[in-house]
């Protein structure tokens, strides 16, 4: 299937690194973070082709370092940035443009975040929702969960995390503020100790088999949980896991809520795979047990 | 069949894919599409069964024996879920997606002409695979090119690979993991199917591009998201540590992707895509709080041709650069350098066109010829590749099933000589390159995904 549009080209300011994306239904715009270019890029909705966004986050001012992943909330018009390059979350206003600086910032050794992958907001419940994932001594893998308008050092008011979460490693998020559910893509593949050009993968086994999508770990899912009643090491209340789902490591995830589906790109079959779960989309049903 | 309206970021694209509700009679594949997919190889590899009637039976039975036994190791049984491994109270199912969209066929992504032995070689990076071809193939057929040999399978390690080397004179080939495996790897003429790589080397992530400087005995590989160019020993393997790595601020290296080391004229040629950040530390494995000096902000700089000395070491400038507006340089992916005509061609993917300059030259100067136009059949030009014993300009295409093959001073909208196909002809591509988030535009009922 060949896209319907696209946006490419140099005056876009896109980079070819770009593991997040969101959308601003209230105001009609794409909005996307440039990691390669410390940037945030705001699209029109309708854009397409070599078109230039119509405004652009980046300057000394918006402490923006390697801008990893994004998300809007509507009703209060800001725009979250998760920034794993200095271990932080960053919110502007919803109009921000060029050197900008955040309204609020999140980081510190209090927040335990590190490499920040994914957030979300719930404006409904004043949530602010972020996965990290760390691979140090002590550190913490998982969803965590502080109030919308924290900041600074703070500490997360949850965390869900753990072995029974079955999460090994976590990408994009997504919430839905209608019910309070958390979508989570757990890519779960390994990731290996960064390279320093003095000493290359120190302390990796020469003779490891390194991950690749044809050697792929243990497999990943989407998994949900509850925003408001879920806290520690608890499993997720559903999944979507297995062979048969085409994924295998799900590097994202959104949500049509109107028609029930959740959708998931892969990042072994390269693909893009819809899933039909209006039961996780109905507010009106008991909260799954 | 209806496009699926995708928006993509498809290696810094954009791509809008619509959900495909509204048809669903559309997103009935083509039949001829479907009997070729079912035809192929790679069909019978990914659906864990042998393929009908495989255009190459014993490698399609070799990658499914694999893929068979890599799930047993794992202990994951074929189309389900181990018993332990479901989360207690979970609610779902295995469901399978009520819609898809992926390529599956592969796409070409680098490329390199070896004209002493009539080989041409592209990396698959759709299907993880590299593919030979002879170098007289090609046609107007509709029907896919076939391959001299085809490395695929679990043995190979190739994640999402990007650029291609070939050494004539040792029969190899090298390629890069751009992204999932950080790997170079290298494989000989007589391998085909499921084979492990003859030597492999740890790169950088995000390494995009590799160049060999056969007399020196080096390769020179650029790193996207470290602003660098890095050499090693040619036959360097596991982990060493490269001779040398011009990297830093004065560097003008920019979100560099392809790399030509000219030993002809001891320089190191290098195309950016003008994007540029102060790497910090940000993995899952870094401290977290890093000390690197005085803040930076990111930078949008405009794409460039950088050429620095061949034992350049270090944040050195570059000895030139061409770059400006005149140029029409626009996310210049690979390059080639024509040492006889002294012409450098660059697969400029912005604005689908290939683009030569005087290797010499500098500053905000004119192309001396420029490939482009609807006849060309250019679309998404990934590897561009100048066979000048042959008089041959080859040139990959991501944004279709295609290469396409012209004479090598060819100007304007002209038709390609030949095309070589790895799908049926007007198989559409999805424009994926590790497709890494999505959101809902609930406006235009359609799905955004970035890469």
């Amino acid at each position: 299937m060949a896209p319907a549009r696209v946006i490419q080209g140099q005056l876009t300011h896109l980079s070819r690194t770009t593991h997040g994306i969101a959308y601003d239904a209230t105001d009609d715009e794409i909005i996307a973070p440039n990691p390669l270019a410390a940037a945030v890029v705001i699209f029109r909705g309708g854009a397409t082709g070599e078109e230039a966004p119509i405004r652009t986050i980046q300057g000394v001012r918006t402490g923006l370092s390697r801008p990893e992943t994004v998300a809007v909330d509507e009703k209060n018009d800001e725009i979250i940035v998760g920034d794993p390059g200095d271990r932080r979350v960053l919110v502007y206003r919803g109009n921000a443009d060029r050197d900008a600086a955040p309204i609020r910032t999140i980081q510190g050794p209090k927040t335990k975040l590190l490499q920040i992958v994914g957030v979300a907001v719930d404006p409904n419940r004043d949530l602010l929702v972020v996965s990290s994932y760390s691979r140090l001594p002590g550190g913490i893998t998982g969803i965590f969960i502080f109030g919308r308008t924290d900041q600074g050092d703070v500490a997360p008011r949850r965390v869900i995390a753990g072995p029974k979460t079955g999460i090994a490693r976590l990408r994009q998020i997504a919430l839905d503020p209608a019910t309070g559910k958390i979508f989570a893509a757990a890519i779960n593949n390994e990731y290996l100790p960064p390279y320093d050009v003095d000493k290359p993968r120190a302390g990796l086994d020469p003779n490891v088999d390194l991950p690749s999508p044809w050697n792929t770990g243990p497999e990943g899912f989407i998994g949900v949980w509850d925003v408001e009643n879920d806290d520690g090491d608890v499993p997720p209340r559903s999944i979507i896991k297995g062979r048969s789902t085409g994924l295998v490591h799900p590097a994202g995830v959104t949500f049509n809520a109107k028609d029930g589906e959740v959708i998931a790109p892969d990042a072994i079959w390269n693909g893009l795979f819809t899933f039909l779960k209006p039961e996780l989309f109905n507010p009106a049903v008991p909260r799954i047990p | 069949m209806r496009r699926i309206s995708l928006l993509s970021v498809a290696a810094g694209v954009l791509l809008l894919f619509g959900t495909g509700r509204s048809a669903p009679e559309a997103s009935a594949p083509d039949p001829a599409v479907a009997a070729a997919f079912a035809d192929s190889t790679m069909a019978g590899a990914l659906a864990g069964s042998p393929a009908r009637q495989p255009r190459w039976g014993a490698l399609a039975e070799d990658c499914y024996a694999d893929a068979v036994a890599l799930a047993a190791l794992q202990g994951a049984p074929l189309g389900g879920v181990a018993a332990g491994d479901w989360p207690p109270g979970a609610i779902g199912g295995l469901i399978p997606p009520i819609r898809s969209v992926s390529d599956p066929f592969p796409t070409f992504d680098g490329m390199a002409v070896d004209s002493e032995n009539d080989r041409v070689i592209f990396s698959d990076e759709n299907r993880h695979s590299m593919l030979v071809y002879d170098r007289a193939a090609g046609s107007f057929s509709n029907d896919p090119t076939e391959p001299v040999q085809w490395v695929v399978g679990p043995k190979t390690r190739l994640g999402y690979i990007a650029g291609v080397e070939v050494d004539p004179k040792r029969k190899e080939f090298y390629t890069v993991n751009n992204d999932s495996g950080d790997l170079l790897t290298v494989f000989g003429y007589g391998d085909h199917g499921n084979v492990e790589p003859k030597r492999t080397l740890v790169t950088p992530h995000q390494s995009w591009d590799v160049s060999l400087a056969a007399t020196r005995d080096e390769i020179a590989i650029s790193v996207q998201q470290s602003n660098a160019i890095s050499i090693y020993r040619r036959a360097a393997t596991g982990r060493a540590a490269p001779l040398r790595t011009i990297r830093g601020l004065a560097t003008e290296l920019e979100d560099p992707h392809g790399v030509y080391f000219d030993e002809t004229h001891d320089e190191i040629i290098t195309a950016n895509h003008g994007n540029w950040t102060q790497i910090r530390p940000y993995t899952a494995y870094d401290q977290r709080a890093t000390d690197v000096g005085e803040y930076k902000s990111g930078a949008f700089h405009p794409s460039s041709i950088t050429f620095h000395a061949a034992d350049a070491n270090g944040n050195v400038p570059p000895l030139r650069a061409i770059e400006g507006e005149a140029t029409g340089l626009n996310w210049p992916m690979g390059i080639d350098v024509d040492l006889q005509h002294d012409e450098i061609a660059v697969a400029n993917y912005g604005d689908n066109s290939i683009r030569f300059f005087r290797r010499g030259g500098r500053g905000g100067q004119q192309p001396l010829r420029v490939i482009r136009g609807a006849a060309t059949e250019i679309v998404g030009p990934v590897s561009v590749a100048i066979d000048v014993k042959n008089d041959e300009l080859w040139v990959a295409n991501y944004g279709a099933h295609t290469a396409v093959v012209f004479a090598r001073a060819a100007n304007g909208n002209v038709k390609p000589k030949r095309i070589v196909r790895n799908a049926p002809a007007h198989a559409p591509t999805c424009g994926f390159t590790n497709a890494s988030a999505a959101a809902y535009d609930s406006k235009r009922d359609a799905i955004l995904v970035p890469n």
